[in-house]
């Protein structure tokens, strides 16, 4: 029996009377123009306080990271180029090449994955997989242990200030059970995050991802979390990349860490031995 | 160095309070201690079994405050025993620690009405849980995407087994009846022996990167606190047989090893999630 799919959370979508083909973001980066409408609609939608209101100096990025009040999180990251890659390709947007520069954004948010750590290790059973295949909290069970925060291979969900439980990027459940498209799809200008059906939207970044590699400056592009053989069984969110992985902050090979569950017990059980192995050679062996 | 989004973590570190790390050392000594009890009583050192019962069912009177202490939403406690759930190490634990609580208090209320039977019975009980109580913690810190932690599922439950061994025989060393010091002082040298040994071999396998949040910073700052003292512990242990001073004055010490060692695992996990270089070079190193 292969103990990776016993302890795995994929399974739970199963549960569901009716369950929904599953759904999905593919943010395609090459269209992002980095007007973070992304990230005050998700606010907005899901009534998230403000939580950076400094300068970073970091480019045009003032929010930082993904935390439990900030579910959308908008990349910039300014390369500084040789002459090779200075002429432009006017129709990726976000890529502006000038003088030797270009400049990359991405809209990172939950990747929802296939094999989720978070819920795996979620002590109360506050997360939950829902009909559609997404990776929620319950808010009114969650006891903000805090468990899932480092569990996460991505660092997406925290533990909230305000409130002390757990939150993260819902996919919009409220609006998906409404038949509507989550607020920051809905609200992206240049349709770089695309919310869909999963299957529809693996074939339109097949389609895509060729059409960008066909540019000469954008042979390294490449789909991040399309397939399902990395570590987490793919993403319900996923990417089209034109730089490594790490360049926008993401992990370059993401494992769920419950895949070596098994493992991790038989080294538990080998030391709880050695420790009652241990007391009784002392008992004994020592003298009265 | 390994590109990376203006140097930010790629994952959480922990969120957890100073409450968690002292409740992995209470947590780990209670277990041995339980092993210890019934040992000690199959020696006819009823003394030291008493001892080591007393120890026992303070740290579980303790344990359960630091970590609902520790909580984000602390009423909601309860919520960690509505399900039953093997995929977080978390969950488990809770019902470890409920059932060996559980046990040693049913032992010491039927040790109060006279029934000694029962209250053996349920000291062996107890026994046979704690050694799960001890190693589980170890379990459940490398079921994370924390580097140190993951990296070094296999090692971490032999650490946490020397330090429980050597607490519980501290224990034992400080408050039994001198003349049953013998049993106790042998696993408290020998756990205080093992205990920078096994945190030698677990550096040694999770190699030059990952072992340095060991190395540096207020982790190694702990690691190197710990080591001393459990050393200290030892020697002092070992030819300080004759004075009662010099036996408690060990104890202390390779108390203070254990809980610097516990200290010295949290704050390295932190310090490896804080820096991205230790998630891209280790996954970088796995997939070439």
């Amino acid at each position: 029996m292969d103990l990776f799919d016993a302890t795995s959370s994929e399974r739970e979508s199963a549960t569901y009377d009716a369950p929904q083909p599953r759904k999905g973001f593919f943010t395609d980066t090459t269209l992002c123009i980095g007007c973070k409408a992304c990230e005050v609609a998700c606010k907005e939608w899901n009534q998230l306080p403000a939580d950076s209101t400094g300068f970073s100096g970091e480019s045009y990025d003032n929010t930082g990271a993904l935390n439990g009040t900030t579910w959308r999180h908008v990349a910039f990251i300014e390369q500084l180029r040789g002459g090779a890659a200075a002429a432009a390709a006017p129709e990726h947007a976000s890529v502006v090449h000038a003088e030797g520069s270009r400049w990359l954004m991405e809209s990172d948010v939950c990747k929802h994955c296939t094999h989720a750590a978070c819920l795996d290790v979620c002590p109360t059973g506050s997360l939950l997989r829902t009909e559609f295949g997404t990776v929620v909290v319950q808010a009114d069970v969650c006891n903000g242990c805090g468990y899932c925060v480092p569990a996460c291979p991505f660092g997406v969900i925290d533990k909230r200030e305000d409130n002390g439980h757990a939150a993260k990027c819902t996919l919009c459940y409220d609006r998906l059970k409404d038949g509507e498209t989550p607020a920051c799809a809905k609200a992206c200008p240049t349709e770089s995050i695309q919310f869909g059906d999963l299957d529809e939207l693996h074939r339109r970044a097949d389609e895509r991802l060729a059409k960008v590699r066909a540019n000469e400056h954008f042979h390294d592009a490449s789909l991040y979390l399309r397939g399902d053989d990395d570590g987490i069984g793919g993403g319900g969110a996923f990417f089209l990349l034109l730089d490594k992985p790490e360049v926008y902050g993401l992990p370059p090979d993401p494992i769920v860490s419950t895949r070596a569950l098994p493992q991790m017990w038989r080294a538990a059980a080998k030391a709880a031995l050695v420790l009652v192995a241990l007391t009784a050679a002392a008992a004994l062996g020592s003298r009265r | 160095m390994s590109a990376s989004y203006y140097g930010r973590p790629i994952v959480k570190p922990h969120v957890w309070k100073p409450y968690v790390p002292w409740y992995f050392w209470i947590g780990g000594a209670a277990g041995a201690a339980s092993v210890q009890c019934v040992a000690a009583r199959a020696r006819r050192e009823h003394g030291l079994a008493t001892v080591q019962k007393r120890a026992a069912l303070a740290c579980m009177i303790v344990a359960p405050v630091l970590l609902i202490a520790d909580l984000g939403v602390p009423s909601r406690f309860y919520n960690m025993l509505r399900v039953f759930k093997p995929t977080s190490p978390m969950n488990l634990g809770t019902w470890i620690v409920t059932a060996f609580a559980g046990a040693l208090g049913a032992s010491t209320a039927a040790e109060i009405l006279g029934w000694n039977r029962t209250s053996r019975a349920l000291e062996v009980a107890a026994a046979l849980l704690g050694p799960p109580l001890t190693v589980y913690t170890a379990v459940l810190l490398a079921d994370t995407a924390t580097p140190v932690w993951h990296e070094s599922y296999e090692t971490l439950p032999f650490v946490f087994a020397a330090s429980g061994v050597a607490a519980a025989g501290a224990i034992g060393c400080a408050f039994a009846p001198p003349a049953e010091t013998r049993f106790a002082r042998t696993l408290m040298v020998a756990g205080a022996l093992a205990l920078p040994v096994t945190g030698q071999v677990m550096e040694h396998r999770l190699g030059p990167l990952l072992s340095e949040p060991y190395r540096i910073g207020v982790a190694g700052g702990y690691t190197r606190a710990s080591a001393a003292l459990a050393c200290a512990g030892a020697a002092i242990g070992l030819f300080g047989r004759k004075s009662r001073t010099a036996t408690r004055l060990a104890a202390a010490c390779v108390a203070g090893a254990g809980i610097f060692e516990r200290f010295a695992v949290t704050a390295a996990g932190r310090q490896s999630a804080l820096d991205p270089k230790y998630v891209v070079e280790s996954q970088r190193k796995r997939r070439a």
